[in-house]
């Protein structure tokens, strides 16, 4: 089904914004979510498509508010889950 | 997918019009157009099964050229996008 | 909430992931960090910069890199095969006639082992979006005003090639060396939406 990634010739998204120094990362987090998804996908946790398909299949309102590397972190999550490596409650901080 | 015809460059052909389930690398904006074949990409295992998790042999991709007043409508500019065979169909000449 | 709470939120997140991920053994001690210099270490735009100025002062270096960019590359040291596994490197070179730029419309591919990180730009919706359809707008709006006679080719990143633009040699640069070339290449330059 059309998926919201696939954005070739879409209307109504904003002005493009060159970044004036344009770091490959924002924060450390996100160069730790790149690195982790390199590891998995080496250690065949999952393959680049896999993990692209996961990107997609995320709920399209939580796809469009998510940063670049949240998304990859969710599809991260997603594929561990059902992958069977955790259960999605342990994928996450334990709330007190 | 069988196929009677060999793709070779030069050659016409529409994309699937379908829209598939699950991952595909099929751009919309260029489902159930006419391009022409401009050089093959290589061979490289269909990512909509690998997607799956599945292992296919590998499959030719090509650089399929498009007119964007083809695509779009409008505008005098070329989009060159790159297709696994399975996508692609042979128009025939008249 | 602000940024950094919420930075600091997800921050600890991935912290979990990966603690949970090491207690499991499928990720080792130290290699996260390691992974990270590796990749900031890895390409870089000047890689891309000196097989440019390369093809303007070698013209059989030009029709070998545009027929074959990956064996091309390797006679200046260079190579595609630094990532998980050795991608296709496309080089499509800009003529009088003809401009090119490339995008992923469908996600955000970039010969990253080659040019390193791709400037956030190239991933987001704006320029995906756009470009394939309107290409002589977003290249105005990135200051690149192209005649009306130079015909456009936009290439979709869709599959398994990585892509790289030859710009056009600037007038004028006929008594630069190959490394004074070099320094003119930019990285908008290698995807197309500059001139140089």
């Amino acid at each position: 089904m059309s998926r919201i990634n696939d954005v070739g010739g879409m209307s109504g998204f904003p002005a493009i914004i060159e970044e004036p120094d344009e770091p490959p990362f924002h924060a450390d987090w996100e160069a730790h979510v790149f690195a982790l998804n390199g590891a998995l996908i080496k250690r065949g946790v999952y393959n680049l498509d896999e993990f692209r398909d996961a990107q997609e299949r995320l709920p399209v309102q939580e796809y469009l508010a998510a940063s670049y590397y949240e998304r990859w972190f969710a599809a991260i999550r997603t594929l561990l889950a059902e992958k069977g490596v955790a259960t999605p409650d342990e994928l996450h901080v334990p709330h007190d | 997918m069988s196929r009677t015809t060999e793709l070779a460059p030069g050659m016409r052909v529409r994309t699937r019009a379908t829209d598939p389930v699950g991952h595909t690398r099929l751009p919309r904006y260029a489902r159930g157009a006419v391009g022409v074949l401009v050089e093959r990409a290589g061979a490289h295992p269909l990512a909509d099964e690998r997607a799956r998790g599945r292992a296919t042999e590998p499959h030719p991709v090509w650089h399929v050229r498009f007119a964007a007043a083809d695509l779009f409508g409008s505008g005098d500019h070329t989009v060159t996008v790159e297709l696994w065979e399975d996508y692609l169909t042979p128009v025939e000449e008249s | 909430m602000s940024d950094d709470h919420a930075s600091s939120l997800i921050s600890a997140e991935v912290r979990h992931v990966e603690a949970l991920l090491e207690s499991r053994g499928l990720l080792g001690a130290g290699e996260i960090d390691t992974r990270i210099d590796e990749f900031l270490a890895g390409g870089t735009p000047a890689n891309g910069a000196r097989i440019v100025a390369h093809a303007w002062t070698d013209p059989g270096f030009a029709a070998r890199l545009l027929a074959d960019a990956n064996e091309a590359i390797r006679e200046v040291g260079l190579s595609m095969a630094g990532g998980l596994q050795e991608q296709r490197l496309k080089v499509v070179a800009n003529t009088a006639e003809e401009h090119n730029v490339v995008v992923c419309t469908l996600c955000s591919c970039y010969p990253i082992a080659l040019l390193g990180p791709s400037p956030s730009w190239y991933k987001s919706e704006a320029y995906r979006s756009r470009v394939v359809r309107d290409p002589r707008g977003v290249l105005a709006e990135f200051g690149l005003e192209l005649p009306a006679a130079t015909r456009i080719s936009v290439w979709d990143a869709s599959a398994e090639s990585r892509y790289m633009v030859v710009p056009r040699r600037p007038a004028g640069t006929d008594g630069l060396t190959e490394p004074e070339l070099a320094g003119l290449v930019t990285r908008k330059g290698l995807i197309g939406t500059a001139a140089v």
